[in-house]
């Protein structure tokens, strides 16, 4: 492994990922329509939360008829596994508490597989974790904004479908997360919990349930 | 939905998400056997979206074209299709038997 790439060569290398990302954000910006977020409010959660599946998740709640609180509820719950990534990347941000804290916000699941890739075990590589994370945050507006501004093109979201691409798009996220450790029965859990209080109790808390299944199956035996 | 509620879902959302970020890379002292659990939270909450998505307004599994959808869209994803294939095929299929078939 080069002890330092370029800034180009790192950029180039993730060139691919960018362009899932850019796709993913253009598909999240066609599907927020479904439930008539104002298209701008849509780019404006990408830019200040840049995390796919928690924005996908709450506009998913949303148009199963969950509220705000039940939304937000929906996207924090998915992105506490940032406080794990955010350990493991603290040793190599540099600077003040706030500039750190900043340089954070740079964390997703790719820039951090990146750039635990191009470390060494325990540090995970700065150059590439932060240069991806630029190009990734880019990436994510831009498809978002692109697919705001194609939605309204393709017509009526019901009969496009869009509805069931929420669930379509869930199963997407999680099928590749089923080979690691204790997440098939992590994910069946949530599926029984969510199933069982989903009839007696509002949007919220069947997907708080399933969070408490997740965290208690995920112990390592 | 309304201007005030979309700000609030956005900057909530953003809000809450900062403080998790931040937390990790300020505090890395917090045990790694507390954090290793939130690995579970993920494929719990994806799968109990996928359950809830597929509930009618009475919180019971409604047998509608999302359930073809989701199955088409389980294969697409056992077979490495790119996220975007298995989106697109969901609402597809959705969109197909409601146009020919007039499921609901």
């Amino acid at each position: 492994m080069p002890a330092t790439r370029s800034a180009r060569a790192i950029l180039l290398s993730a060139a691919p990922i960018a362009f899932a990302v850019f796709v993913f954000g253009a598909s999240f910006g066609v599907l927020a329509l479904a439930v008539h977020l104002p298209g701008w409010t849509t780019a404006l959660m990408s830019a200040l939360v840049f995390a796919g599946s928690a924005q996908f998740a709450a506009v998913g709640v949303l148009a199963a008829g969950g509220g705000v609180v039940a939304a937000i509820l929906a996207g924090v719950l998915l992105n506490l596994r940032f406080i794990a990534t955010g350990i493991a990347v603290a040793p190599v941000l540099p600077g003040s508490r706030w500039r750190r804290a900043l340089l954070a916000q740079l964390v997703i699941d790719e820039s951090y597989a990146l750039g635990t890739a191009a470390g060494v075990p325990g540090r995970p590589d700065r150059r590439t974790l932060l240069v991806t994370g630029v190009e990734l945050y880019i990436a994510w507006i831009a498809g978002t904004t692109l697919g705001v501004l194609l939605g309204p093109v393709l017509g009526d979201p019901k009969r496009l479908g869009l509805d069931a691409a929420f669930p379509a798009g869930f199963v997407a996220l999680l099928w590749p997360m089923l080979a690691r450790p204790n997440a098939v029965r992590c994910a069946v859990a949530g599926i029984v919990i969510a199933l069982v209080l989903a009839p007696f109790t509002p949007a919220g808390v069947p997907l708080a349930g399933a969070a408490v299944a997740g965290v208690w199956l995920s112990r390592s035996r | 939905m309304a201007l005030p509620l979309a700000l609030a879902l956005a900057i909530g959302l953003a809000g809450l998400t900062f403080l998790i970020r931040a937390t990790g890379s300020l505090l890395p002292e917090i045990p790694l056997a507390i954090t290793r659990r939130t690995a579970g939270l993920a494929p719990a909450l994806l799968a109990a979206l996928v359950a809830i998505q597929l509930t009618g307004p009475n919180g019971i599994v409604r047998f509608d074209v999302k359930v073809p959808a989701v199955l088409i869209a389980a294969v697409l994803a056992a077979l490495r299709m790119p996220f975007i294939v298995c989106v697109a095929a969901g609402g597809l299929t959705a969109a197909l038997l409601r146009a020919f078939f007039h499921f609901s």
